[in-house]
């Protein structure tokens, strides 16, 4: 069984942003108005924060791709009351929207804070319609929504590689911010899979997992910069 | 009388009720339906392109659904993106369903720039202008034809070349990008272009204000070769950012060097003054390639001091060190590490070259590339090729023609080196001329109304010129002034040819295709100047004989055959195996013939040609006694004694703070910005800058030792004021920012739509020797708003 | 009130006269407080509607302020309905005779207050058009879940126990058909006060009240762990369910002084709610903001000894930072006025209990909000951005609704039940004395025998 996961290597990351806007057009990802904005409401499955230390001219800086971590141990799914957050057995966690009541309790628990709420039904304009992948359905009001290691691309890999009649490769389920990353800062496969590029990475000297005294083990490890 | 209990329960249950039951069926809890519900999952395809939204020209894969683009991916056989993109390649599809889109040609109706338009066929359009056209070619006056044309390489440019020539006008003005590198490239090698860089090869990136993780000639040049994404090299670069301000490429450079504005010229030369004084420098190269190294007799006999004399008196560290603010350990340990690094490079860009000793400047960082022999050597300088496409065919030149373009163009004389700021130049001409001078101007991916640092000169020009054509795909300020209207197909609808920049070493010829069937109102642009000269008729359709754009590149791409070199784009092992082969000189086509050879640069991207011939003393210098020239004969002629000594007058002495304008204006691009002047697509809107991660709106970063003292906090909305003008943005606090800059982005609007342009309240300095403008000297003051 | 109703009361004993009377005789302020209520009630219904319609958009609830004054005001209410069920219970168990009066007030509360709390989580809803999935999704590892079922549990065993004690006065009401006598004599159940009901009526109510304890616990222990079971920075915290109980029952007995208060202003009881009854309750009031301020003490001293960097960050975030104002003002509100005026015997008048009880529901509510909205908007992440978080007015007009429908169905509910337990009256001037005087005897050591050899 695979255990997915990712490694962002943070020497290599440069915060283009490349990996968010990806993931928004992947995923029809809903953008907001400039006021709901302005009240933090805006989504963005993966975000880029910046680690900023220093005064000029002794400044550090470090970008952080932020997408959810997949914990193995996810606080967020124990706290849903209906199970529309659960965690599959190859180690997604994944969200049900039709399902989902919109309590924001997994939201408060995750202690990443990756869950996005939906506070109005999305509004795509006629130009955004034009663009949805159709194999991303929308969200509507009231529900919560996280990266979801594009999961749909593994459903089609893996029915690709079925009516090929071979096994799923590593580059066969690649997500999208991991393919367009043009400095190659993202890696992912199975973290089980000594052939797979992450399961080498994640223990590199330089790996760490956010907050790991946590316990949640997430599945997204960071490479830290080299000095 | 008090109301009894029963009606009392009976009136507020009736009220209450009344407002539960109110319109209840509208509250829907589904999302309306953005997939037709009747949708089953459609025909897919992936075609190949190339992104034409910034110089960088990376190759794009787009994922096309039912004949929607629903998804724009990296092409990983292009050699020089290698599958990534940057998030403007990515935000392609929000360009191509951008609701400002003009449905199709457009006539002017009510007054200029009141909004009134008329709906037109594209062949009244067209004819349209053939008439004006036609009428100021039986004039005689065919220099009245003027072309403003942002950045288009390639095939697009040369039709545009080939139909003003051909048509009779020499007013093509440029309104592209301008760093002044060619300039320094013709003066000290003789070669008239863009310097390129090997980055993939080079061991040590020593970059003087090149944002080149944000903006550049290609951002994913630089991404390549600073993360080696496919693992290629051990250890990895390392890149040293030299800025005035703590920028994203800074911030991710191995080091920074924090440096005062301007300065970066006396900082390179403190570091040539390590080389020299430690003998670090390669001698051999200097000896065998350079001149103007040692004093030296002028043409005119005098003696001269040269470069090694004028840096060693000059530039003592301490010295250095005083002027730009790095300490002289720095200085030092920059000078070893750039000369212990066999394959380093110095490079600089327009935030040396816009100011006013810009040239000067630049000629001095690049000096450390020569004083390093880092020339025609991997991971040094290199000068590329062109793709050898078949050319244009030759002009051909009526008398009309001949007339018009021998009476020149209309900005006048052109700065002695380079052609910097010709579309400002240009405008003032026109605007200042009380004769008749150009009676119908040609838009196309320019839009000075919005761009230009001085729009009010540009609205001057454009009202004294009658007849205004613009191609852009957009209602854009200066489009909204235009007569007619011929809207462009974006370039995910239309055949274009996309050369990588010149910064790249290698020649690579992208193509760009329609991935989606062309919007039904639009005209590709040259199919529309096709179609023009085919309805001139004359020498211009006899110039210009191809019935179709498509049919243009196909016609060039014979010469790509015909050269014998070069491969259609392949994934890393064919890569290398070509580059091999090449190397012992072999050459094994994938294909038979033309046709063959299209389809495989149709269908895998482009051509790429991945040798490069470090022994050919041609590519160290082109000068008449092949010599590298750190002291040019034109420049010592040109400045004589003004105040523009090359390796000595490399500061501004003027641009010091007042106590009206206490701070300096530093300007930036950012990364995500995809056009000058349009506003950004929705997804880039929400979070343009990462740094700050501001939303929406236009913000400048401001110390928060400054802001403090200024009294102003995160998000004040303010005025930065100069001498000149003032614009409104938010202050954003940033550790690194210097105290007495400001940084400001540019390209930015308001959620309504008002610019926010940094660039029009410029000071106006510029740099004689080039004309480019000073971007760098600017001063001005916070105001509340 | 009409002829005959006037007589039927007058054929009554004083203390039936006097109980009985407000379920008759209804004043003009009545009405007009109750439309009043009303209309503050039907404006936080339409201010619910466009929550609906809309979205929860029209809150000011946003990322990574997820939670806001709906969850408060859960808390909150959830805490009054402690009020009564749980210390009428203590009281009932620890044979507290001088609680024969004031029982019956607070277990209305209780029944009334916790529908208002239980409907909060469900405004708080994005889709309250699938609450019922959590009964057919039902996962039961969420502490929300076990909310559910204990706010259900304790909803149930509050209205039953209500219910139970009632019956005398109900069969009481219809026996002299003082009004609606289908009601009455279908809600009545066909008590008829024999010797053997009555005793299986005390049993009933000795068990429930032994009953009720653990489950009132329960609650608001649960509730506390919705908190603390998240790893959040200043909830994750095994105080929480302590914590929670405690200031639950310390926001109750402030609601049934409050309401002691209003009861005996307009409906004349003061011959039912003493001085002593106000004096008794502000010395649980004073004993339990001590012991408020002990848990309040114990919870940030570990906090802030631990110094742990996100823990921190939401500390100094309440303590001196953007939400300093309602952090001492809470401290204002829920030690320093309480112990202040109920410290002294001079103070501890009903006006001056009204005074610290009112202090102590407005404290208490802040306390709840300085859980929820500090912890919410900043994220336990470093580089997370610190949100903020400003109620809208649909916010605002549900909770004053909510406030003002509690108070509404109180005052109706006053209109069909005796405020005061007319039998436990009756029973305690019967036997009260005695049993007293004969338990006060047994506590003591004998008397004459201990000396003789
Ligand atoms: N993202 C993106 N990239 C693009 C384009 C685009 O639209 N989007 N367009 C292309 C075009 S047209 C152009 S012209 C280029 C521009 O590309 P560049 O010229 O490479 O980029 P700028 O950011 O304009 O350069 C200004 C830089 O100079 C620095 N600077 C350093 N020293 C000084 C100083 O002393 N004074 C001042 N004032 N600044 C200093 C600023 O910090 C800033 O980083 O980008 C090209 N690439
Ligand atoms: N406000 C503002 N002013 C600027 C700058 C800025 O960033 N912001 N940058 C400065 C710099 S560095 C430069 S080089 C100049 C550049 O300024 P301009 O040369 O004016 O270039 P842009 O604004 O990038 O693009 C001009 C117009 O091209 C049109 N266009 C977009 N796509 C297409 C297409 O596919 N086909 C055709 N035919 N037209 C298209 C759009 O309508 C756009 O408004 O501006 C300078 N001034
Ligand atoms: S695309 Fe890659 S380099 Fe760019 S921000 Fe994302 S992880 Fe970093
Ligand atoms: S990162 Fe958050 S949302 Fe993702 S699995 Fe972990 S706890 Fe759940
Ligand atoms: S918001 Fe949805 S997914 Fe999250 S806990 Fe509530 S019901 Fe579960
Ligand atoms: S894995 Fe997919 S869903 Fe998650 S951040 Fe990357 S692109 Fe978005
Ligand atoms: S760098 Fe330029 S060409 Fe490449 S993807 Fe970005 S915008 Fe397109
Ligand atoms: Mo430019």
């Amino acid at each position: 069984m695979p255990r997915w996961g990712m490694v962002i290597d943070l020497d290599r990351c440069t915060g283009c942003a490349a990996c968010e806007l990806a993931c928004k057009s992947e995923n029809n990802i809903t953008t907001v108005s400039p006021e709901q904005a302005a009240m933090g409401r805006s989504m963005s499955w993966m975000k880029i924060m910046a680690e900023v230390e220093g005064d000029f001219p002794d400044n550090k800086l470090a970008f952080y791709p932020r997408p959810c971590m997949h914990c193995d141990n996810p606080p967020c799914i124990k706290v849903c009351p209906v199970r529309a957050t659960y965690i599959d057995d190859e180690g997604i966690v994944g969200q049900i929207y039709s399902r989902c009541i919109g309590c924001r309790y997994c939201a408060n628990a995750c202690p990443y804070t990756v869950k996005y709420f939906n506070w109005y039904d999305p509004e795509w304009s006629e130009s955004e319609r034009q663009h949805l992948n159709p194999d991303v359905s929308v969200r509507p009001k009231g529900v919560i929504e996280k990266c979801s290691f594009c999961h749909h691309r593994l459903q089609k890999a893996r029915e690709d590689a079925r009516a090929e009649g071979r096994k799923l490769r590593e580059e066969d389920y690649q997500p999208a911010c991991a393919e367009v990353c043009p400095t190659g800062a993202i890696v992912f496969g199975d973290l089980d899979d000594p052939t797979h590029r992450v399961s080498v990475l994640k223990d590199e000297p330089r790996a760490m997992r956010l907050m790991e005294d946590l316990g949640t083990a997430p599945k997204v490890y960071y490479l830290r910069p080299r000095a | 009388m008090s109301p009894t209990r029963r009606q009392f329960v009976w009136t507020m249950g009736a009220a209450g009720m009344a407002v539960a039951l109110q319109e209840v069926p509208d509250v829907l809890w589904t999302a309306d339906d953005v997939i037709d519900p009747g949708w089953a999952p459609g025909l897919e395809e992936r075609i190949v392109s190339t992104c034409l939204v910034c110089p960088a020209r990376c190759g794009i894969v787009g994922r096309v659904v039912d004949g929607k683009l629903i998804r724009i991916l990296g092409n990983p056989l292009h050699p020089m993106s290698r599958g990534g993109l940057c998030p403007r390649g990515v935000a392609g599809v929000q360009l191509l369903y951008h609701p400002e889109r003009i449905a199709g040609p457009l006539v002017r109706e009510g007054e200029r720039g009141s909004g009134q338009w008329r709906e037109a066929s594209l062949e009244e359009a067209i004819g349209l202008v053939t008439e004006r056209l036609s009428a100021l070619r039986s004039e005689d006056r065919s220099e009245a034809l003027a072309l403003l044309s942002g950045h288009c390489p390639g095939s697009m440019d040369d039709l545009w070349r080939s139909f003003l020539e051909a048509f009779g006008s020499a007013n093509h003005v440029d309104d592209g990008y301008e760093d002044g590198l060619d300039a320094i490239m013709t003066l000290m090698h003789g070669v008239p272009r863009r310097p390129s860089y090997d980055l993939e090869r080079s061991d040590l990136v020593l970059s003087f204000g090149v944002p080149l993780f944000e903006s550049w000639w290609s951002p994913l040049q630089a991404f390549v070769a600073f993360a080696d994404p496919e693992g290629e090299r051990r250890p990895r670069a390392r890149f040293i950012q030299v800025d005035t301000r703590f920028s994203k490429t800074a911030a991710r450079c191995q080091e920074f060097v924090g440096i005062h504005p301007e300065t970066y010229g006396v900082l390179a030369l403190g570091i040539a003054y390590v080389l020299l004084r430690d003998e670090l420098f390669d001698s051999r190269f200097v000896a065998q390639h350079v001149r103007g190294f040692e004093n030296f007799t002028d043409e005119r006999g005098r003696p001269r001091e040269g470069y090694r004399s004028l840096v060693t008196r000059n530039y003592r560290t301490e010295d250095v060190s005083q002027i730009t603010g790095v300490p002289v350990e720095k200085i030092t340990a920059l000078a070893r590490t750039f000369a212990g690094s066999p394959q380093a490079v110095a490079l600089c860009g327009s935030a040396v070259t816009q100011a006013p000793n810009g040239l000067l400047a630049a000629m001095a960082i690049h000096s450390l590339n020569v004083l390093m022999g880092r020339i025609n050597r991997p991971g040094g300088v290199l000068f590329r090729n062109d793709v050898p496409l078949s050319p244009m065919p030759e002009t051909v030149l009526d008398d009309t023609a001949r007339g018009g373009i021998g009476r020149g163009s209309l900005a006048g004389p052109a700065p002695p080196f380079g052609d910097g700021n010709s579309a400002l130049r240009f405008a003032r001409a026109v605007a200042e001329s009380d004769a008749p001078g150009i009676d119908a101007l040609f838009l196309y991916y320019s839009d000075p109304l919005a761009s230009s640092s001085h729009p009010e000169v540009w609205a001057e020009a454009l009202a004294k010129i009658p007849f205004v054509v613009s191609f852009s795909p957009f209602l854009d300020e200066s489009t909204q002034y235009a007569d007619v209207i011929i809207p462009d197909l974006l370039p995910y609808e239309r055949w274009q040819d996309a050369p990588t920049p010149d910064t790249y070493p290698y020649p690579i010829w992208g193509l760009t295709r329609p991935l989606v069937e062309p919007f039904a109102g639009g005209a590709h642009t040259g199919d529309a100047v096709l179609a023009l000269a085919a309805a001139l008729g004359g020498g211009i359709s006899e110039s210009l004989p191809y019935e179709s754009f498509e049919a243009l590149l196909k016609a060039r791409a014979q010469g790509l055959f015909a050269a014998r070199r070069g491969a259609a784009f392949g994934d890393a092992f064919q890569r290398e195996h070509h580059r091999q082969m090449e190397e012992r000189g072999w050459w094994l086509p994938d294909f038979r013939n033309v046709d063959q050879l299209w389809d495989e640069l149709v269908s895998r991207g482009g051509w790429m040609d991945l040798f490069y011939d470090h022994d050919d003393p041609a590519y160290i210098a082109r000068t008449p006694d092949g010599r590298v020239d750190l002291m040019p004969a034109a420049l010592l002629r040109a400045v004589g004694g003004e105040g523009r000594r090359p390796y000595i007058d490399l500061v501004t002495r003027d641009a010091v703070p007042t106590d009206d304008f206490p701070l300096r204006l530093i300007p930036h691009r950012v990364s995500t910005l995809s056009s000058g002047t349009l506003g950004l697509q929705r997804w880039m809107a929400e979070q343009p800058g990462i740094l700050p991660a501001t939303q929406w709106e236009p913000w400048i970063q401001v110390h928060p030792e400054t802001a403090h003292e200024l009294g102003f906090g995160e998000r004040d909305l303010v005025w930065v004021v100069s001498a000149r003008g003032r614009y409104r943005a938010r202050v954003s606090e940033f550790h690194g920012t210097a105290p007495d800059n400001v940084c400001v982005p540019y390209g930015l609007r308001h959620p309504d739509g008002e610019l926010a342009n940094p660039l029009q309240i410029l000071d106006g300095w510029s740099d004689p020797l080039t004309g480019l403008p000073s971007w760098t000297t600017t001063f001005v003051r916070l105001e509340r708003a | 009130m009409r002829e005959e109703t006037r007589r039927k009361l007058a054929a009554l004993s004083q203390d039936e006269q006097v109980l009985l009377r407000p379920l008759v005789d209804t004043s003009r302020g009545y009405y007009v407080t109750a439309t009043l209520l009303a209309v503050v009630a039907v404006w936080g219904l339409f201010a619910y509607y466009v929550q609906v319609r809309y979205g929860l958009g029209r809150t000011g609830l946003n990322r990574p302020g997820y939670w806001g004054i709906y969850i408060i005001c859960f808390v909150f209410f959830i805490g009054i309905s402690h009020a009564g069920t749980l210390i009428s219970a203590i009281l009932r168990v620890s044979k507290a005779e001088w609680r024969r009066s004031i029982t019956r007030s607070a277990e209305l509360i209780t029944v009334l207050v916790i529908g208002f709390g239980a409907i909060q989580p469900i405004v708080d809803l994005g889709r309250p058009d699938r609450v019922l999935n959590v009964i057919f999704h039902a996962q039961l590892a969420s502490p929300l879940l076990w909310d559910v079922i204990s706010i259900g549990a304790y909803f149930t065993a509050c209205t039953i126990y209500l219910y139970v004690p009632l019956l005398p006065d109900l069969a009481l009401i219809r026996d002299v058909g003082l009004k609606a006598p289908r009601l009455y004599r279908f809600v009545a159940a066909g008590y008829r006060d024999t010797p053997s009901q009555r005793a299986i009526l005390e049993r009933v109510i000795g068990v429930l009240s032994i009953l009720v304890i653990p489950i009132a616990v329960s609650v608001h222990t649960i509730i506390g762990w919705i908190f603390a079971m998240t790893l959040r920075p200043m909830w994750h915290s095994t105080i929480f369910g302590p914590y929670f109980v405690m200031g639950a029952i310390y926001s109750g007995i402030a609601a049934i002084l409050v309401a002691m208060f209003m009861l005996r202003r307009s409906f004349g009881l003061q011959e039912y709610f003493k001085e002593i009854h106000f004096d008794y309750l502000g010395r649980m009031l004073l004993l339990f903001s001590l012991l408020w301020f002990y848990f309040t003490f114990a919870e940030y001293l570990t906090a802030f000894y631990g110094a742990e960097p996100a823990e921190m960050r939401t500390f100094w975030a309440k303590v001196s930072g953007p939400f300093a104002i309602p952090f001492w003002a809470m401290v204002s509100g829920c030690f320093f006025i309480p112990v202040a005026l109920m410290a002294r015997r001079s103070t501890r008048t009903p006006r001056g209990t009204l005074v610290a009880g009112i202090a102590v529901m407005i404290g208490m509510w802040l306390e709840r909000f300085n859980i929820v909205v500090p912890t919410s908007v900043n994220p336990r992440w470093e580089l997370e951005t610190i949100g903020s978080y400003m109620p809208s007015w649909v916010e605002l007009s549900i909770m004053a609704g909510a406030f003002a429908g509690f108070v509404l169905l109180y005052m109706v509910a006053t209109k069909f039940i005796p405020v005061v337990s007319i039998w436990e009256i009756k029973e305690g001037r019967e036997q009260s004395v005695r049993v007293v005087a004969e338990r006060v005897a047994g506590y003591l050591p004998a008397e004459e025998k201990a000396t003789t050899p």
